[in-house]
């Protein structure tokens, strides 16, 4: 008999949530990885030279033409050519909200898994790049209590029927009001923060072309590899791209049946 | 910003609750609390709030708020007394409103500099700033009282400020000793009669101008400087303040009068001093934040809430939001330090923070099939396609690896890599293939049986001068290898997976072991033929916890007898073993199966 392979837990992971999802009305998508600056921050409502650029730290890819490494995150200094965007590695999956909705309009309902990347310091619970999946909900009548509904459905449902979540204040600029997603964990009688979210500010959904007063709706971006180190009790987010495979043997594998997927 | 509970209280009559309550109180309604020490806590203010909430009476405002306590005076809202007093001590000269919006200035004369006295000491090192001399901590108290960075200059051979741009290759010496060259258009502060510069503006002072023990007269800087401006120069510099934090984040330029009434007090009660001047350069004034209206019904439907009208203007009155009702509509007039509310969004997270998101319920979405529309079918058609070819590998025996998309060398560079080893982005999956190859080699016997080679595939992003681009690799040619294409009907294979289980990251020793046994003459303590899974036993029995994998290798009968061997893979968790302790193993492993065969 052929031995078996092994997928990577991250893909496993994310035909998980991505079949959670899928029941509840959500298609699938993918964007860039290599982003223009409008796409990653200044549609979505972080401008340049604001503090809350500090929130994402970024990786810039080098102008070939000019071959001068820029510092900071200076919007007029770096520009590359007149009128051209400057290049960077996605911080955040959030790009694919504008790039979706400039092709498809509302109502809408999305989740996009992809990598990210971000340039800090690579510890325990830090990469420098990761998988993030953003989700995205928009109706004339989705709102912060269809945020809190679909997130506790999909938490119970990859956690464990026995969780529950909570909301707490937070701020994203492309999000108003922002939240973040504490998860219950009764075994551990313990809270764990999980995701940011919020309801997709109005600028978000203007500078994809959608007409907010008409629209609204919920977003929300959450760590693929958190949720798997949190459910599998990985204890090192470094383990899972680093290409070995005694991380993928780690793991006592059952293949499932898969009748109830939808995505 | 680190808060001090004992701080807070001056600004209630009632008794706050504790530390950890009042942390309760700021995390479900307004702030993550980062930490809390004693009495301490390090509140994690974000940038929205940044402009108002950086000092204790922004915390104390949003404390009144929450826990429905009155403030006994708010510092903002107190009348400003008349602080235009024209003189010939000081003159105060902006070359560029756009980067300086305001500029007061004072000038006391006679001040006694000294140690703090002991409340404002204490006041300081609650929040583990170091007291320094009166002065220096009359400017940093007002500072994290109401947010206004204030600076304070030795008045002596100075009477003339000039804010303007730094000419090229510009040096100054910074109060800590450290000489900077600022790049050309840095904001500095400078002294109007000689032009040296004697601060880069809203960053840090200059030495020459220190506040010292000999020093009697002051000029007191309470200013306000483009947020831009000071970014770009704190970025440049690598030189992070608390002034420059704070300025980053717009403050407005009201809080520079604010600033001046209360420092000028403080330093007149604690280190005596008569204020000579306040020079007020304010060449544009700010606007007042505009007023905001939205409707409860649009509250509610933002939040998916039930609030009520009575509850809404609650919240507003104790947010000292002014708000007018008119039917069922709130129009809300954000008091100057409250310029984040610009959006009737804005004022729904005011009532939803505060109101509690406890008492948002969870609704489930409308059933909706956009998510099957045909315009998304063909990206739910390509994850299936990828999927698919995932699982047509691991099928065929691959396994799934995930690597870093930095590489050494490739068409695309960073600007700013975190590994220099590794500026670019990975052109393809060769590199790091052949890597995880020569690792997965190494530890097959760990995670594979002796028969089996490790094979290993990823798909992943790469990165050409073309553009991004979907690669698939494997370890080896696989004929048959399908392209990824759109599936629309595939239906990913799921897996469960149990808990993870930490794997050593110490060398490995690997020792194989054959033996005889006889397979019909019973002559063994456990009876005719002795099964595999009673030599894995005994094995296990006596290899100890070290044995982390067993693996039979080979079994053949002959003339009688069976012929078996086992491979027997050796690792320590917490330290690398020694061939002499592997060995002791295998002599009381060889003992024991000497019970029912013939160690060869």
């Amino acid at each position: 008999m052929e031995q078996p392979g092994r997928l990577h837990p991250i893909t496993i992971a994310i035909r998980d949530i991505a079949a959670i999802f899928g029941r509840m009305g959500f298609g699938i998508a993918y964007g860039p990885e290599l982003e223009d600056e409008h796409h990653n921050f200044t549609a979505l409502n972080v401008p340049a030279d604001h503090p809350a650029r500090d929130m994402q730290d970024t990786f810039w890819v080098r102008d070939p033409e000019r071959g001068k490494s820029p510092s900071g995150d200076s919007g007029d200094r770096m520009k590359t050519k007149e009128g051209e965007e400057r290049k960077l590695l996605r911080t955040h999956t959030s790009p694919m909200q504008i790039r979706w909705m400039e092709k498809h309009g509302a109502p809408t309902r999305i989740i996009v898994p992809g990598k990210v990347f971000r340039n800090e310091a690579t510890d325990a619970t830090h990469e420098a790049q990761f998988y993030q999946l953003e989700g995205l909900a928009v109706d004339t009548n989705v709102t912060l209590a269809h945020l809190k509904g679909t997130l506790d459905r999909f938490c119970k449902e990859y956690f464990g029927a026995d969780t529950k979540i909570r909301l707490r204040p937070s701020y994203f600029p492309f999000t108003e009001p922002s939240v973040e997603v504490d998860v219950w964990f009764p075994a551990q009688q313990k809270w764990l923060e999980v995701m940011g979210a919020g309801m997709v500010h109005p600028k978000v959904l203007q500078n994809a072309g959608v007409d907010a007063a008409k629209y609204q709706g919920f977003a929300f971006g959450l760590g693929v590899e958190r949720f798997a180190m949190i459910k599998y009790g990985v204890p090192d987010i470094r383990l899972f791209h680093s290409g070995d495979i005694r991380f993928n043997y780690a793991f006592q594998e059952q293949p499932t049946a898969n009748s109830q997927q939808t995505t | 910003m680190k808060i001090s509970r004992a701080w807070l209280q001056k600004y209630f009559d009632e008794p706050l609750p504790d530390a950890n309550a009042l942390a309760d109180a700021l995390t479900f309604h307004a702030f993550e609390i980062e930490e809390i020490a004693g009495d301490m806590m390090d509140v994690k203010v974000l940038p929205n709030r940044a402009a108002d909430c950086l000092c204790h009476r922004g915390i104390a405002k949003e404390l009144s708020a929450i826990l429905n306590l009155p403030l006994k005076s708010d510092p903002l809202r107190a009348p400003l007394p008349m602080m235009d007093i024209v003189s010939p001590y000081l003159r105060v000269e902006i070359e560029n409103p756009k980067k300086c919006l305001r500029y007061m200035g004072a000038v006391v004369k006679g001040v006694k500099v000294g140690p703090s006295p002991t409340w404002l000491k204490e006041a300081l090192e609650a929040v583990n700033q170091r007291s320094i001399n009166n002065i220096v901590d009359a400017a940093n108290y007002v500072m994290l009282d109401i947010g206004q960075p204030l600076h304070t200059f030795d008045a002596k051979n100075l009477s003339s400020i000039n804010i303007r741009d730094a000419k090229e290759g510009e040096k100054m010496m910074i109060l800590s000793g450290e000489i900077y060259t600022v790049p050309k258009g840095t904001l500095l502060i400078a002294d109007g009669n000689t032009g040296e510069a004697i601060g880069i503006a809203g960053i840090k002072g200059g030495k020459r101008v220190e506040v010292t023990g000999a020093t009697t007269d002051l000029i007191i800087e309470s200013a306000n400087f483009d947020s831009t401006a000071i970014r770009r120069t704190a970025q440049a510099l690598k030189l992070s303040t608390d002034a420059s934090q704070r300025f980053q984040n717009r403050p407005p330029p009201e809080l520079a009068a604010y600033g001046m009434r209360d420092v000028l007090a403080l330093i007149g009660q604690i280190a005596d001093g008569e204020v000579a001047c306040i020079v007020d350069e304010y060449p544009t004034r700010a606007p007042a934040p505009a007023a905001v209206s939205v409707p409860l019904a649009k509250i509610n439907s933002v939040l998916g809430a039930d609030f009520s009208k009575e509850e809404v203007a609650d919240v507003f009155q104790r947010l000292g939001l002014p708000a007018e009702v008119k039917g069922d509509t709130f129009t809300v007039t954000p008091p100057f330090e409250r310029a984040d509310l610009s959006i009737p969004e804005d004022l729904a997270e005011e009532a939803g923070r505060i109101l509690g998101y406890d008492r948002v319920s969870a609704a489930l979405l409308p059933a909706s099939d956009v998510g099957r529309s045909t315009s998304y079918m063909a990206e739910q058609a390509k994850y299936r396609g990828i999927e698919k070819v995932k699982d047509w590998l691991t099928e065929r025996g691959f396994t799934e690896i995930s690597t870093q998309s930095f590489a050494a060398t490739g068409d695309i560079i960073l600007a700013n890599p975190l590994d220099k080893a590794k500026p670019a982005l990975r052109a393809n999956l060769d590199e790091n293939m052949k890597e995880a190859m020569a690792r997965a080699t190494y530890v097959a016997p760990l995670v594979l049986a002796p028969n089996e080679k490790p094979k290993l595939f990823e798909v992943g992003i790469v990165f050409k001068k073309e553009g991004e681009a979907l690669e698939i690799k494997t370890s080896e040619p696989v004929s048959g290898l399908p392209e990824i294409q759109e599936d629309a009907e595939y239906k990913p294979m799921r897996y469960k997976l149990d808990a993870y289980r930490p794997f050593s990251i110490y060398p490995f020793i690997v020792r194989d072991i054959s033996f005889w046994v006889h397979s019909s003459d019973g002559e063994t303590p456990f009876g005719p033929d002795v099964g595999k899974e009673t030599m894995e036993g005994l094995i296990r029995e006596h290899a100890g916890p070290l044995l982390t994998r067993l693996n039979l290798l080979d079994r053949y009968e002959k003339e009688g007898r069976i012929s078996y061997a086992f491979r027997l893979v050796f690792q320590s968790m917490d330290r690398t073993l020694t061939d002499a302790e592997v060995n002791d193993t295998m002599r009381i492993v060889s003992m024991a199966l000497a019970q029912i065969g013939t160690v060869r």
